[in-house]
């Protein structure tokens, strides 16, 4: 075959050439068909090739025949030209690397461009002399091929380079999808399956865990990839880890990496932080790298696992907040049940009483209140009792429900108010906390023979106006109910003319203070009572309801306020 | 525990081939389907279709090994599309400029009508 013909094949095989590898197994594709095509037209039996590798940059065995003995990697000092056994070639000495192939190829063939290493080739023939024509084909073979490669490798790295602006672009993208996700769903593992998948991806990780914090531990919430053990922390070396426990700072790995994932080789853990408090760990582990292996994780992937934790932090702070807001819904709710069944317990309206006008002020503080007020018929009239019971809010309601259910079995029961105050003081002290008292003032009206009884059990005095004027006040003369255990009662009885006026209360009255703490106070209450107690009831509440309003001005109400007025 | 290892198979019809997944599509997971892929082509395959319904992640390295196995069915003149992607790695698909060069079908039914499969 004619040098030129010969020459003209060896280029048109050459030309059909893969672009650049990006895998071991395409670099030695590549290099098979070089070797293949150099041994059929340039008249050599055996050799092997190398070439650049696709991360390393440095000279891989690509391809060799099976009867060549030859490292797998070589240095990077090339011949400047082809070196050929039988003289024809340089005579510079011949390479450690080149003296361990066996059998000693004859000719040793360059791939270069300028002061770049792209690859060598080194072949064997089955005798020692060559023609001076097979060397010049060499010669044109290697130089087309390195400005082929040459070509080939910027090409790549044109492709490579819009590949990372495109990458950047994924990046960016997801942590902004991430956002939205997180504004549209509170789903906390849903949330996380995401987080993790993105993180995984972008940082081209084989495995990653998203701890989440338990008390004094990090348990493991969501995984991809086998993990060693449910919780973070229970078997990593403490040293390793600290920085990121005590310090929340992120930590990098390629040593004791093993400890979170079992055979794992580099990993990098960042916390996951909100304002005030770190609520878990985000780790990943074995960064991939395009020839097969696990490479370390580095700065540019630290600060993007940072931003996915970030991201995480919202989630799970977003998520929190939103079982919080449920929570209180639900109290919300609870409280709004257990006031419509307070509401129940106390009278809907006024009850009527023949020969007696009633006028009732009740403003509890809050959607519970712990004042309780209720009117009984009786033989003898009407029986009427005004409670205060301790604490606020559900608790005292609670109190108020069986202070309710207690005394209407008791007044049911027929019993004298002395008796009542004394079971209810036993049922009230056995039933509850020791914390938990009541004060009230009970009161029968007993018209026909003119007469009030009553118990006074540690309540706000209660007031008897009779129409001369004089006010009488109904002191306290017991225990408040549900103090002491064996505390007994007895009932006081004043006379009632006609015409009297009877004024029960609670603190929430008397003690309403204004901005300054100063309190309303009973003086005002009494001068008041005794200026208007001749007006009708309706009026005196009224004008007690206002003046106590005008001096508190703008101070928020503290307790309960109850009033009741009687007009027999 | 989401899985990790990728599984690929493989059903031949008429017009070419489907290729199935099953995991994730990193550089092993890549590898093996071009492997399967490159197999396929070399038997003459020219029409391909990937059916990504059971994967859920791809990094980087997988993506530049599917662009590879792209640009080896156009230099055959060959086609070579997508279907079933999640919407999270359609968008990257679409980023990445995968799109560009191979179709996404919503479903295997409209990539078998497309592709003539």
């Amino acid at each position: 075959m004619l040098p030129a013909q010969k020459f003209s094949e060896l280029l048109g095989e050459l030309d059909r050439l893969d672009r650049l590898p990006h895998s071991n197994s395409a670099l030695q594709n590549r290099g098979h068909n070089i070797l293949g095509a150099l041994l059929r037209h340039a008249g050599y039996s055996s050799g092997a090739i190398w070439l650049q590798g696709p991360v390393s940059r440095s000279l891989l065995l690509a391809a060799r025949t099976p009867d060549f003995e030859c490292p797998s990697e070589l240095s990077r000092t090339l011949p400047l030209r082809i070196l050929d056994r039988s003289g024809n070639g340089e005579s510079e000495e011949w390479s450690r690397d080149y003296e361990t192939m066996q059998p000693a190829p004859h000719t040793l063939v360059p791939l270069r461009r300028n002061e770049t290493p792209l690859g060598l080739v080194a072949l064997r023939r089955d005798q020692d002399e060559i023609d001076g024509g097979t060397l010049e084909l060499l010669e044109a073979a290697a130089s087309y091929l390195s400005m082929l490669l040459t070509a080939q490798r910027m090409a790549d790295e044109a492709r490579e380079g819009d590949f990372q602006l495109k990458y950047r672009l994924w990046e960016l993208e997801s942590l902004y999808d991430i956002g939205l996700s997180i504004a549209s769903t509170l789903d906390q593992q849903e949330l996380s399956d995401e987080i993790l998948i993105r993180t995984i991806s972008l940082l081209n990780a084989r495995r990653a865990a998203l701890y989440l914090r338990k008390g004094e531990q990090y348990e493991m919430f969501r995984s991809f990839g086998e993990v060693r053990g449910q919780f973070f922390g229970s078997e990593i070396d403490p040293d390793s880890f600290s920085g990121l426990l005590k310090n929340q700072s992120p930590i990098r790995l390629s040593e004791g990496a093993d400890c979170l994932f079992p055979g794992c080789e580099t990993l990098i853990a960042v916390p996951v932080a909100t304002a005030t408090e770190m609520v878990g760990v985000l780790a990943v582990a074995d960064k991939e790298l395009r020839d097969g292996g696990v490479g370390g994780f580095d700065e540019k992937d630290v600060r993007l696992l940072q931003q996915f934790a970030t991201q995480a932090a919202m989630a799970l702070e977003n998520a929190r907040l939103h079982k919080d807001a449920l929570e209180k819904q639900a109290i919300e709710r609870e409280l709004e049940l257990a006031a419509t069944i307070q509401r129940d317990i106390l009278p809907r309206t006024i009850p009527t009483f023949p020969g007696m006008e009633i006028e009732v002020l009740a403003r509890p503080a809050r959607q519970l209140g712990g004042d309780y007020y209720t009117f009984i018929e009786r033989e003898e009239g009407m029986s009427l009792c005004v409670a205060d019971v301790s604490g606020k809010s559900v608790p005292a309601a609670i109190l108020v429900s069986a202070l309710h259910a207690a005394l209407q079995l008791l007044f049911d029961e027929g019993r004298e108010l002395g008796e009542i105050a004394t079971e209810l003081n036993r049922h009230i002290h056995h039933w509850s906390s020791e914390t938990k008292f009541i004060t009230l003032i009970l009161a029968t009206i007993d018209r026909e023979n003119g007469l009030i009884r009553y118990v006074n059990a540690g309540h706000n005095p209660g007031y008897l106006v009779p129409p001369g004027g004089s006010l009488e006040i109904l002191h306290s003369h017991g225990l408040p109910i549900g103090l002491m255990s064996d505390s007994r009662y007895s009932v006081q009885t004043r006379p009632l003319p006609a015409g009297s006026l009877i004024t029960f209360y609670s603190d929430g009255i008397t003690e309403a203070d204004d901005e300054t703490g100063d309190e309303f106070g009973s003086e005002r209450l009494e001068a008041l009572l005794l200026r208007e107690h001749a007006a009708p009831v309706k009026s005196i509440r009224s004008s007690i309801d206002a003046a106590v309003q005008e001096f508190v001005g703008g101070a928020p109400q503290r307790d309960d306020q109850t009033l009741v007025l009687v007009r027999v | 525990m989401m899985t990790e290892e990728l599984k690929v198979t493989v059903v031949r019809r008429e017009g070419g081939a489907i290729l199935y997944t099953r995991g994730y599509i990193n550089n092993v997971g890549g590898e093996e389907i071009a492997n399967q892929a490159y197999e396929l082509i070399d038997q003459g395959v020219t029409t391909l279709l990937l059916n990504l319904r059971e994967t859920k992640i791809v990094n980087s390295i997988g993506i530049s090994i599917l662009i590879e196995i792209i640009e080896k069915m156009m230099e055959k003149e060959g086609r070579l599309g997508f279907c079933c992607l999640t919407p999270v790695i359609q968008k990257t698909f679409q980023i990445m400029g995968l799109a560009q060069y191979a179709p996404i079908f919503q479903d295997e039914e409209a990539a078998i009508r497309e592709f003539e499969l």
